[in-house]
């Protein structure tokens, strides 16, 4: 049997279908860099220049409470794309454009994970040292 | 000319041949007690201690863990697993065991960070770090003057004291393994570690980061005492130098001013006020002399005054060109001066 042949523009059109899950995929990650170094820096500045820390770390705890938030909301987005709960597909294989969906679920989802673990790393310090010690 | 090692009388027996790697390894730690970080003499240095304990007991385990799942996959039981299975041991093994392992670590070790930062019980000591020499001042609770040493700390056992640390003009580090952690000394800035010793001795300080030439000879000694003893020695330490008693030491005090020794060396109690080299007025009563270069004794002083620039490459004094009678009585000088 003859090697189906691609059509024009085939990628470009599959591209243009998973592109909300590309942008989604990036997010959680991207969370957890704003995060880092927003909490790197404003305590950094805060220590230097003698601003008040209990206030700055109290803000920072409610944006790390947010970011975590914002984390599970793509996360839970990301479960419900991957779908493993109904299909009990764990690595989707298949070539088929709902397959590449599902990966890219998949792919946000663990991304998530990690983001949460990187923020809460990132916040551990501002609950458990209390100013510029 | 044969340069001494620094020590306080301890060295190293060369080990039996037939002795492993790592025996070896061991016996040469043991050697340098005074100046490890697993020979805890005080609180900051039994955290880290027991931190690289865990840490180490923690590591071999998973190593352990980790190359016997190799060699059970490889060797015993070769071939497919289930996928479920498979799929447990790499997310319990591969996620969940190190996010928490990593977690209970950083936990662990968020909780001990702050306590070198904790301020001190009253007695603050300034440290400032020259090349190659450490600068120090005592400033008990309430002072309004420092009391001036050099290349040698003393410290109350019990207590927390609180060591603010500046460098002249390149960056130095304060290290005393056995009582705590590093700390940068930055020209221009002022930063600060605070320690708290437990057991009285004398332990080997050093300069932990490269500052020239004479790096590795910036070291000195660090005297944890009883507290009573302490409050005893500063108040000796802020006296004036003790007027020489001998011939030869007042020939030698004479030396010391004649031949400008007091340009850049002070000894309270005389015209010599120079402020360029170590405060010398109780250099006899500390342990080592040229920053932890050598020991305080009277023929190591003579040694040092006769081969300074041998023993310490690129120090600012000079090798004076001294017959050997002027050497003894100048040295008789300063290691009289108790």
């Amino acid at each position: 049997m003859a090697e189906r042949q691609p059509t024009r523009d085939e990628d470009k059109r599959e591209f243009a279908e998973e592109q909300a899950s590309l942008f989604r995929i990036t997010l959680a990650p991207l969370v957890w860099a704003i995060h880092f170094v927003v909490c790197y820096g404003l305590v950094a500045v805060t220590c230097a220049k003698e601003w008040d820390i209990v206030a700055v770390r109290t803000g920072l705890l409610i944006f790390s409470a947010c970011a975590l938030a914002g984390i599970g909301w793509v996360g839970f987005a990301a479960w419900k794309q991957w779908n493993v709960a109904e299909t009990g597909d764990f690595v989707n294989r298949g070539g088929r454009a709902e397959d590449r969906h599902h990966f890219l679920g998949h792919a946000a989802f663990l991304l998530s994970v990690i983001s949460v673990v990187g923020v809460v790393f990132v916040s551990l310090p501002l609950i458990m040292i209390g100013g510029c010690q | 000319m044969a340069v001494k090692n620094f020590g306080q009388g301890t060295r190293c027996r060369p080990s039996r041949r037939h002795i492993g790697t790592l025996v070896s390894l061991l016996s040469v730690a043991g050697c340098g007690l005074h100046q490890s970080a697993l020979n805890p003499a005080g609180r900051d240095a039994t955290s880290i201690s027991t931190l690289f304990w865990v840490m180490l007991a923690g590591a071999v385990v998973l190593w352990l863990l980790v190359n016997g799942a190799f060699f059970y996959m490889s060797r015993v039981r070769p071939g497919q697993f289930d996928q479920r299975y498979a799929r447990h041991i790499l997310i319990g093994g591969g996620i969940v065991l190190p996010v928490v392992v990593l977690t209970t670590l950083l936990v662990w070790g968020l909780s001990i960070l702050p306590d070198p930062r904790r301020p001190g019980d009253g007695l603050v000591v300034r440290i400032t770090g020259e090349q190659w020499w450490w600068r120090v001042e005592y400033w008990p609770e309430g002072a309004e003057d420092p009391i001036l040493s050099a290349n040698e700390l003393r410290l109350p056992a019990g207590e927390r004291t609180e060591i603010r640390l500046t460098s002249a003009r390149v960056i130095h580090s304060f290290w005393v393994p056995a009582l705590g952690g590093k700390m940068d000394m930055f020209p221009g800035r002022e930063t600060m570690i605070s320690l708290a010793p437990e057991k009285p001795g004398s332990y080997r300080g050093q300069c932990a980061e490269f500052c020239g030439a004479s790096h590795a000879w910036m070291a000195f000694s660090a005297v944890v005492m009883d507290p009573g003893a302490f409050d005893t020695w500063l108040a000796a330490e802020a006296a004036d130098a003790t007027p020489p008693q001998d011939e030869a030491a007042v020939r030698g005090a004479d030396l010391f001013l004649s031949e400008g020794c007091g340009a850049c060396h002070t000894i309270r109690g005389t015209d010599a006020a120079g402020l360029v080299g170590p405060d010398l007025t109780h250099v006899g009563s500390r342990q080592t002399i040229g920053a932890g270069r050598l020991p305080a004794t009277l023929d190591d002083i003579r040694l040092w005054l006769d081969h300074t620039e041998a023993l310490k490459p690129e120090v600012k004094m000079p090798t004076y060109d001294l017959s050997p009678t002027e050497l003894d009585d100048l040295a008789q000088y300063l290691e009289g001066l108790k």
